[in-house]
């Protein structure tokens, strides 16, 4: 009965427009190099001020959806992310899009997404207290470990040697300890300018690094840029139902993996699709064609990282406790249209919560001929030349910066992360370990001495807790089986 | 035409001349924190009835790097034309701790419109059941208890349980205040087990009330909040006539013209007693608290001292 009502309250014809308008928007913008899901949530809150609850909450949860999928377009034509979320795999669609296999690429990845944000819907309207409890009961020990875990994957998800991922690494956990340390609020390597005590902030150096980079690499030589692409819309579905009913078990685990990681705060759909991706890449069957492009790589990853968006929402609707930025942004909506988060809004307004829940999955039905819409209107923007669409990039990628900073030494980050970026490509750095080292350093450094203070410098706090002992006993091994695999096999064949 | 072209130049350059037009074209209000936060809600808020006041856009400009060090550094060294003005709030710890320069003496106090009291936050299956017991316990051993501070560990909730402590005669170099990840971070992380106590405002901790996760023991203000009418004010509970947490106003840049800031202050008088703007404050759980450029100026000259003496005694 309540799913019932929820699903009338949805048909209403203004509701219906505000939903579709939502998810051309959210499509737009996440395929634009630069601009997140979250960015085009925020900038559209202040729009929500004159809608309704359901319009403004369903619109928005559509607009993620579409958001996410949409980054994985410019990744597979362009080799830029469209969000942060696509960043994992981006390398694996462009290599094959190279191949002249986009469509391949883009369709499987469509459906694969759609799927993986359908398990993250049900999985939300089903699930959502259970396991909402699950991630409620973790505690700064146990957030180290998992940032011990996630620098860990950082360096097993890139293609370069462990070396140079390690190097990438340290310059990414480097360039995330500018600005005020996040236990002591002292400055560091700030050098009296007090631009650089907000730190270098994360949006710009992201897009530095991966739009920008691009738009220098074309500068430095112009006639070997390759990435007009050629892709054929009316083949895109061809063979996709193919790889994708042989890839069930790696989409199942990729929703999985993305839900519990979106739920769990701080930890977004960009680190599921880490995540997802490094696990792929242990488990699969074709382990050695990852980083050359290949499906097996793309489809875990996409459909973690839309499932992230459903797992991300289960703590901000049960508890108010967002899952990461996005569903931060969310949360704000939600209060602003009087639907305080937390368990008795399941009570009270349970039709609202669940008209919102069931947008959420219609969106995600609807994203494959959403979704294979943006990939025929992408094509056809970016068929202009290349120098005017450098050009377009440049200017989006100023233009978001200085929208996500609102300073002019944003952009000037930008610049500075796009040079970065451009050196480290052609000395054949891997750029994702940079990101993850941004991410996971401030993480990893305050759980850390939060930790230790709580305990008062008692290190066994870190394995006497049930979820944290388990956390780090895997982590560890994770860093020690190769080693020990390494040194077994290098003794046998010494004797 | 060129003369005129000249003139308005300027006029520009020139402050405190010539502003009786003011306001000719949008005002920008810097707020030191992220967009979707609390802040810059109720900096929207306020900007939506200036822009249908004055005529002009308000333009919000969200800078919340660096903790609000860059955006309230902004406010500072803005031209004080009356073009730029900012939402300003507790900021009196950044000096001691070396994060940024900032002094009362910086700003053109404009008006406060906004106030929360601070919640003493612990955990639903605490031993405490009063804030006397928990102040007494901490009192007994202030070193056995970890505190967390949502953000910065000299923003304004663990100053407002410093100096409730302080008055109790804790002693505050004992006191164990860890960073925790945002106050949700916080809250959170208290539940799991790793905080005893984490003060926070009390609609941040509302959801997880209601969850009978975590029991409020007081809230820091004159009077018990609407929406949370079970939870004790400090005067019912330890007769401490305290009233403290976090406050909003806005503010100028030093030297801001006199005439600009009497019609802004008298323009956010009026937004204040709007029971429209009332009803939307309450509504998303903001408290609003009034005070006039020269009220706010003493207090936040009198809040500077206070503050800063809590901090050194905490050794942040």
């Amino acid at each position: 009965m309540v799913a019932f009502n929820s699903l009338m309250l949805l048909l209403e014809p203004s509701t219906m427009l505000v939903i579709i308008g939502c998810a051309i928007y959210g499509l737009v913008v996440g395929a634009i190099p630069g601009f997140t899901a979250t960015m085009a949530v925020a900038l559209l809150v202040p729009m929500t001020y004159f809608l309704d609850p359901v319009p403004a909450l369903a619109g928005i949860v559509t607009l993620a959806a579409m958001a996410i999928f949409a980054g994985d377009i410019p990744g597979a034509l362009l080799r830029m992310p469209g969000t942060p979320a696509s960043a994992a795999y981006a390398d694996e669609s462009f290599q094959m899009a190279r191949r002249g296999e986009a469509e391949t690429a883009l369709g499987t990845s469509l459906v694969a997404s759609a799927l993986g944000g359908i398990f993250g819907a049900l999985l939300l309207i089903f699930a959502a207290p259970a396991l909402a409890e699950i991630s409620l009961s973790f505690s700064s020990f146990e957030y180290f470990w998992l940032a011990c875990l996630g620098l860990v994957a950082a360096i097993a998800a890139s293609n370069a040697t462990p070396a140079k991922g390690a190097i990438s690494l340290f310059i990414g956990l480097t360039i995330g300890m500018v600005g005020l340390d996040p236990v002591f609020g002292q400055q560091r390597f700030t050098f009296g300018n007090v631009n650089l005590v907000g730190g270098l902030a994360f949006i710009p150096v992201l897009i530095g690094l991966f739009a920008v980079s691009e738009a220098f690499r074309f500068g430095a030589s112009p006639v070997a840029r390759p990435e007009m692409l050629p892709l054929k819309p009316a083949a895109m579905f061809k063979g996709v139902f193919g790889h994708i009913g042989r890839l069930k078990l790696p989409i199942l685990r990729g929703g999985i993996i993305g839900s519990v990681v979106g739920a769990i705060p701080g930890a977004g759909a960009d680190i599921a699709a880490y995540i997802s991706y490094a696990v792929a890449r242990r488990l699969s069957p074709n382990k050695d064609k990852f980083g050359t492009g290949t499906v097996d790589g793309i489809v875990p990853a996409t459909a973690a990282n839309n499932a992230a968006v459903g797992g991300a929402l289960i703590p901000a609707t049960v508890f108010g406790i967002p899952g990461d930025s996005l569903t931060a942004v969310i949360i704000g909506v939600l209060y602003m249209k009087g639907l305080n988060p937390g368990p008795t809004v399941f009570l009270m307004q349970p039709t609202l919560l669940y008209a919102v829940f069931i947008a959420f999955l219609i969106a995600n039905i609807v994203l494959v001929p959403f979704g294979f819409g943006a990939i025929v209107m992408f094509r056809r923007i970016l068929s202009a030349p290349p120098g005017v669409v450098m050009a377009l990039v440049i200017m989006a990628c100023i233009v978001g910066a200085f929208a996500v900073e609102n300073t002019t030494f944003a952009i000037a980050v930008m610049l500075g992360a796009g040079l970065l970026g451009y050196y480290l490509e052609e000395n054949e750095f891997p750029l994702a370990p940079v990101i993850l080292g941004i991410v996971l350093g401030p993480i990893l450094e305050s759980t850390f001495l939060a930790s230790l203070a709580k305990s008062q410098g008692a290190f066994t706090e870190f394995f006497s807790r049930p979820i944290a002992g388990t956390l780090g006993a895997t982590t560890i091994a994770l860093v020690i089986a190769p080693l020990v695999y390494v040194l077994i096999k290098s003794r046998r064949q010494a004797t | 035409m060129k003369l005129k072209f000249i003139a308005a130049a300027l006029t520009a350059l020139i402050p405190g001349m010539a502003l009786a037009d003011w306001p000719e074209r949008p005002v920008t209000i810097v707020v030191p924190a992220g967009a979707g936060g609390g802040t810059d809600a109720t900096a929207r808020m306020l900007a939506e009835r200036l822009r249908e006041k004055f005529g002009v856009p308000f333009n919000v400009v969200n800078q919340g790097q660096g903790g609000g060090v860059v955006g309230i550094n902004t406010i500072k060294s803005a031209d004080p034309d009356g073009y730029t003005i900012g939402v300003i709030y507790n900021f009196a710890h950044y000096a001691p701790m070396g994060q940024a320069d900032f002094n009362a003496d910086d700003f053109t106090a404009i008006a406060q419109y906004n106030f929360d009291p601070a919640g003493f936050n612990v955990r639903a299956d605490s031993e405490w059941n009063t804030i006397g017991e928990a102040l007494d316990a901490i009192k007994a051993a202030p070193d056995a208890y970890s505190i967390a501070c949502g953000g910065g560990c000299g923003g304004s909730w663990p100053i407002a349980t410093a100096t409730l402590m302080s008055q109790w005669g804790v002693d505050l170099s004992q006191v164990r205040i860890i960073a925790g990840q945002g106050a949700a971070g916080a809250l959170q992380d208290m539940v799991a087990g790793g905080f005893d106590v984490v003060p926070t405002s009390v609609p941040e901790a509302g959801p997880l009330i209601q969850a009978g996760r975590i029991k409020s023991l007081a809230v820091f203000g004159d009077a018990r909040l609407a929406a949370f009418p079970d939870i004790p004010t400090l005067a019912e509970e330890v007769g401490l006539e305290l009233s403290l947490g976090a406050w909003r106003g806005v503010v100028g840049p030093m030297g801001l013209d006199q005439d600009v800031a009497a019609e802004l202050e008298a323009a956010i008088g009026d937004i204040v007693e709007d029971e429209t703007w009332q009803n939307q404050m309450s509504e998303r759980g903001f408290g609003i608290q009034w005070r006039d450029a020269d009220g706010f100026s003493e207090f936040m000259k009198s809040e500077e001292i206070s503050v800063r003496e809590i901090v050194s005694t905490l050794g942040l």
